[in-house]
Order: C-alpha cells, then structure tokens, then sequence
C-alpha cells in the first residue's frame, strides 16, 4: 500500500514536471540578450515585421547614411510577451537582460512607468523636442512631467463608412460627419431598416468603443488625482447606454473574437466601423472594396468637452537604463522618429501615420488615396490627432477597463440593471487598487 | 572496510541501493518543485505592487475571503472538475474495454485515433474550438441548416461554460484511456473466460471483475485530472478569454492575470496559488482514502 502511495505520487510529479518543461520551452529562443556591447549598435524589442519592425529598421538604414558603422538588432517580440518579461525581470532583478530600446502599448506605459520606474531612462533632457508631437499622444509616455518615451504611431480614431452601403439607405457621408451620437443612433435604425446589415460590429466583451468615447470627451475612468472615475461618472454611464440601444436595435452586433470583426469588414457585412486608424491596413487588404469606403469622424457625446475625435491604441519607442549607450540612442531617435521627414514618408506606405507635426506638411502626406475615394487621408489623420483631448490613462488602466468590460457585457447579454453593474465596477476596481 | 560491509545485513545493503536509486529523483523533486513551494509561500505573504513588496502576515489570505472575482473563478473550476472529470473518466474507461477486445479489427487505427486529440497543441485546438463555435462558425451553419436558430454560444455564460467542458472531454479522454488500456493488459483474460463460463454478463464482468482490477489506475487517473483541472488555463485564455465577463475565468487565469495582465500583485498571486495548492492536497487525500480500501 506505502509502494503504491509513493509510486502514485511519483507518477503525479513526473506528469506535473513534464507539463512545466513542455511549457518552459515555449518561450521565445534566440533573442538578443541584453543591451548592445559595442558602442555603435541598439539592441530592440518590437512586434509586427510590417509595421514597427519595418519602421525601426528604415530609421535605422536612415541614421546609418551620416553615421557609419550603425546598426540595430532587432528581435521580434510580441507586446504582450515584453510587458511579461519586463515584470519578469524587474521581480527577479535582472535588468542587465533589458534591449536598449522596446516598444510599449500606450495604454500599459503609465503602469510600468509607474511600477517599475527603474527600467526607463528619463528623456526630458535628451535633445528630443517633445512639444513638435501631438500633445494627445505624448500624454500617454509622460509621467510627473517627466517624458520617458518617444511617440511612435498615431492611433487617431476614424469612422470607416461604405458610402455605397450608406447611399442605397439614402445617406451620404456628410449625414454621419461631426453629428451627435443620440443623431448617429437613428440614422442607424434608419440604415439597419433599409439594408439589413448593422451600424457597428465589435468584439463582445471589449470596452474599446466605450474608452474611445470617454476619450472624445478628454476623460477616463480615473480622475486626475488618480481615484477611480467609473461610478457617477457621466460620460461613461451615457456611453454605456449608448453601446447597450445599439445591441437592442440591432445596430451593432457583437463578435467573437478579432477574426470574425476583421471578417466582417471584409465580406461585407457590416456597413461602418468605429476604431483607430491603424484599421485601415485590414480595410485596404480588401482590393476589390476599393472606392466603396470613406473616412469621416466618430460621432460625439452629449456632454461638456465632447469632440468628434479619440484616440485608440498606438504604441511608443522607450530608452532602457540598461542601454550603455544613452547618447546614441537619444542622437538616433533625433534624427530620425523625432526629426526625419524622409523616414515618414516612407513608412506611410506601410500605413505607420505620424504623430510628429513636421511629417504631416510634406508631399506623401498631401497625397490622395486610391482606395478611399480620393480623400487626403493622411492629413485628415494628422488632423483629426491634433483635435484629439488627452486623457489621463492611469498605472491601474487594465484593472479599470476589465471591470467595464464585465459590466458592458452583463447589461448587454444577461440584461443586468445598469446603474448596479457600474457601481460593481467600481468596488471591482477599487478592490483591485488596493494591492 | 571489508568489515564495515560485513556489518550490513543483505537486507540493508539492498535498501540502501534503493534509496540510492531514489536519491537522484528526490533531490530533483525538493529543488524543482518543493524549494519554489517554499518561495511561493514566502512571497504569499508579501503585499504591494510590482518589486515594492513588504511582509504583511495572512491578510493576502484574509483578501481572498473578500474577493468576489476569487469566488466566481473558484466556481468556475469546480463546475469543470465536478462536470467534466466523471463524464471523461467514465468515458474512457468504456472506450478503453471496448478496444481491449480481442476480436476487433483495426484496433490500432482506433487507438490512434482517440488518443490523437491529446498530441494537438492546447493553443490551436482552443482555436478551432472558439472558430467551430463562432457566431457564423460550423455548428451554428449546422443548425442553420436544419432549421433551428444560431446559438450565440460565447455570449452565454452557461454555454461558454459547456463549451469548455465539451473541448476539455474532447481533449483528455484519449490521454486517460491509455492509462486504463495498460492496466487492462495486467487482467488475466482467463479470468474473463471463467466468469463466462459462469455466466456472467458483459456489463456484470465489466463491474466485477475490470473495475476493481483497475482500481489503482482510476486512482491514478482520478487524481491526475482533478490536479489538472484545478490547475487549467489555456483553454480559459484561448477559448473564451475567461468570458462574457468573468464567467468562465479558471483560478489559474485569474492568477496570471492578477501578475500579468492588471497591476502585477505577486503576493496575493502567490497567496492564490497556495489555495489551490492545498485544494489539491486535500482532494487527493479524499480520493486515495475512498478510492484505496485495501
């Protein structure tokens, strides 16, 4: 009986350690430990080798023209994976593993800047002139005045519509420029009548479209000083309203996943979409639905500071205090993120709009788009970013969005009492604020 | 020293070349698994956020009484383990005497077949599950067609729920089934033949004679399912994504989340940890008392 005990528990341990190995190796392999040894090369972190890999190699193939020798080693690692290994090395105090630079969700840079302070450079004295970004953007990268990132790409919010869709309903883009929501939610009805297909389709149980109208109105769930903004919070309770008539009138229909969202945009089934621009790389990758879409902005809030402008997602480059080589880096980024003209208009093609003032004033940015029926969408998107209110995000974002995200999805798939459901969000984050 | 050797019994001398098989094991067990226990505890009962951790006694403890997303994960976990593990051993255990037959054909082939799902990566077989079904996915086509109305099966918490159960099933009866396919091979076939003879019927030998021999293997089987779904996660973070809302989140998906997703809060993870820690020691005990009457 003992025997059978021990081999029982044996089996168990082997079984419980085979798991942890299989799940040990899934970690990316071959990334470039460390900060760069040589006093020319940067050592980066970022994600999506069509995007910001391109771009930060390109600015690289920039610097290196005037300075010979240069070079970046960059390793593709996904954002999330970065976030968890910066928590990872930060708690088990192995800074020395840090890249120069990597790239951060603009959303989770006041929490780690917040958290974990000791992996930031401060570069409020570098050289870089931070006031020619959109104040929006460099909001997010800011903390107690301090900058500790270098915007990268402009997320501005944009209302993609079919204006073939739009026109069998009667409607022309016009009706749906710079009009109110409550004016947006009829003509919805009016549309979904008409057509049969629904306004919006959006990922259920993602407050995106909720925090993107909080933005247009320069709030968030956090106030100023920090504290928790959801219950009595206004704005918020009239988006949630908002988000909930639309499930009821059928207006806006919710998806599973991000495939099926991407999906719909694609084959048809939907008639608009509300979110950051970097959309309209997915939008695009649908030829034969060139001419059939145009850009115009999100309808605005009844309420004080309401605008037709938000901001959704985006992402800055940050300077690591384990890069040996500071003056580099902060040279690098000022000839080129924060100082090349030629670098953006390059990387326009692979949709990476600027958020830096002097990018939008040259010719590529004065181009019409094919695909968009001849609209100057890349001067619209610097347009529309430099209207966009700033908000304050907060070290506890996450916390706070998750427990909108559960409120949001009781009120609209199990009819939950609104009002309590805001007041449980609130408790949720609060509880989880007090660590 | 030839005396020293003469001064152990070949009883002891045998023992101690076990231990010493054993040692290697063991000493590998305390590093790996019992020293990050003891770390894990330790940090329990720390509190703070990201490295600014301080000691603070049980109150981490004393947090999760009040926490009611611990209570909605701890509910989750045990409506999976209570549902799923009987269904998939039950389960198993009849697929594996059916294929313990000695005159079916292509029973290799059947095998294979059942125990492949178990080779699939947790990750992509949670893909295809979440796309089967998705609002326009497969099953809702299917239904489509014969006339009855989709299912928003995600949308639901009672069929997200089902949902993770049917793909934990899916997944895991193939992987128990080789566990009671070996220990049938340990039954005398003879003693099948004789209780035949005897008239016994299929179903009588089956509860008399297979179920009892395979005691130690249920046991086995038992504990190692109800480990593993205490401790599930990628299918509540790939599947669901632990919704709508927090509906379907398993306790290890909230722990994760609690370290990596809000702000990072080790201690009261660890402390979460060390929960299902003792839930699993406990239910263990339970089943080897119950399970083990000898």
């Amino acid at each position: 009986m003992k025997n059978k005990i021990i081999t029982v528990a044996l089996l168990t341990a082997m079984a419980v350690s085979l798991t942890s190995c299989g799940n040990g190796n899934s970690g990316s392999s071959g990334a470039t430990r460390g900060a760069a040894e040589d006093d020319n090369t940067l050592n980066v972190w970022c994600w999506d080798p069509n995007f910001n890999i391109y771009a930060m190699k390109k600015a690289a193939e920039i610097y290196a023209e005037d300075h010979e020798g240069f070079k970046v080693n960059v390793t593709e690692v996904q954002s999330e994976d970065i976030e968890t290994k910066l928590t990872t090395y930060m708690s088990s105090n192995e800074l020395d593993l840090l890249p120069d630079i990597f790239l951060m969700q603009d959303n989770s840079f006041q929490k780690y800047a917040s958290n974990y302070p000791d992996i930031f450079t401060d570069l409020t004295d570098s050289g870089i002139d931070f006031s020619q970004f959109a104040e929006a953007k460099t909001a997010y990268s800011t903390i107690d005045g301090r900058h500790l990132g270098v915007p990268f790409d402009n997320a501005t919010v944009i209302n993609a519509m079919r204006t073939d869709l739009l026109e069998q309903a009667g409607y022309t883009l016009d009706d749906f420029t710079d009009i109110t929501w409550s004016d947006y939610l009829e003509k919805a009805k009016d549309v979904k009548e008409k057509t049969g297909l629904p306004m919006l389709t959006l990922q259920a149980g993602s407050p995106d479209i909720i925090m993107m109208m909080l933005q247009s109105c320069g709030q968030s769930l956090f106030k100023k000083d920090g504290s928790v903004n959801i219950k009595g919070n206004k704005v918020l309770k009239q988006s949630m309203e908002i988000y909930a008539q639309m499930v009821k009138d059928g207006t806006l229909r919710e998806v599973t996943d991000n495939d099926q969202y991407i999906g719909s945009l694609n084959n048809g089934s939907v008639v608009s979409t509300i979110n950051g621009c970097w959309i309209m790389a997915s939008i695009i990758d649908q030829e034969d639905q060139a001419g059939s879409w145009e850009l115009t902005t999100m309808p605005r809030l009844d309420a004080e500071d309401a605008s037709n402008h938000s901001n959704n997602g985006g992402s800055s480059w940050a300077v690591t205090s384990n890069c040996k080589n500071k003056k580099l880096a902060y040279d690098f980024f000022n000839e080129t993120f924060a100082g090349s003209t030629d670098l953006y208009d390059d990387i326009i093609q692979k949709g990476a709009v600027a958020t830096w003032a002097p990018a939008g004033e040259t010719d590529a940015y004065a181009e019409e788009s094919d695909f968009f029926s001849g609209q100057k969408v890349n001067s619209m998107l610097i347009d529309y970013g430099t209207q966009t209110p700033s908000n304050y995000t907060g070290p506890f974002y996450y916390d706070a969005r998750d427990a909108i995200g559960v409120a949001l999805s009781n009120v609209t798939q199990q009819g939950s009492d609104l009002d309590s459901e805001i007041d449980t969000a609130q408790e949720t984050a609060e509880f989880n604020m007090e660590g | 020293m030839n005396d020293r050797n003469k001064g152990l019994t070949l009883e002891k001398k045998k023992n101690l070349i076990g231990w010493g098989f054993l040692l290697p094991a063991a000493l590998l067990i305390c590093w790996m698994s019992f020293y990050p226990m003891i770390q894990a505890f330790i940090l329990s009962l720390k509190s703070g956020i990201g490295v600014n951790l301080k000691f603070n006694g049980f109150r981490n403890y004393a947090r999760i009484l009040k926490d009611p997303t611990f209570r909605q994960t701890l509910f989750n976990t045990f409506f999976y383990l209570i549902l799923q593990v009987p269904i998939m051993l039950v389960l198993a255990l009849a697929l594996a005497s059916m294929l313990n037959n000695k005159d079916l054909k292509f029973k290799g082939l059947f095998r294979t077949a059942i125990f492949l799902p178990c080779a699939t990566s947790l990750v992509s077989y949670s893909m295809i599950f979440r796309a089967m079904f998705a609002n326009d996915g497969l099953i809702n086509t299917v239904l489509k067609r014969f006339g009855a109305s989709p299912v928003g099966w995600f949308s639901n918490a009672w069929t997200a729920r089902i949902i993770i159960v049917i793909a934990l099933i899916w997944r895991w009866t193939g992987y128990n089934m080789v566990f009671y396919l070996s220990g049938l091979q340990n039954i005398e076939y003879s003693v099948y033949e004789a209780a035949r003879i005897d008239g016994a019927s299929p179903i009588q030998s089956f509860f008399k004679i297979t179920v009892p021999l395979l005691k130690p293997t249920i046991l086995l089987t038992a504990i190692m399912s109800t480990n593993g779904t205490l401790q599930l996660f990628d299918e509540s973070i790939n599947l669901t994504k632990g919704g709508p809302g927090k509906s379907t989140m398993t306790l290890s998906h909230y722990i994760y989340n609690t370290s990596f997703v809000q702000t990072p809060k080790f201690g009261y993870a660890a402390a979460m940890s060390i929960i299902i820690l003792i839930m699993v020691a406990v239910l263990a005990f339970v089943q080897m008392k119950v399970g083990d009457k000898r």
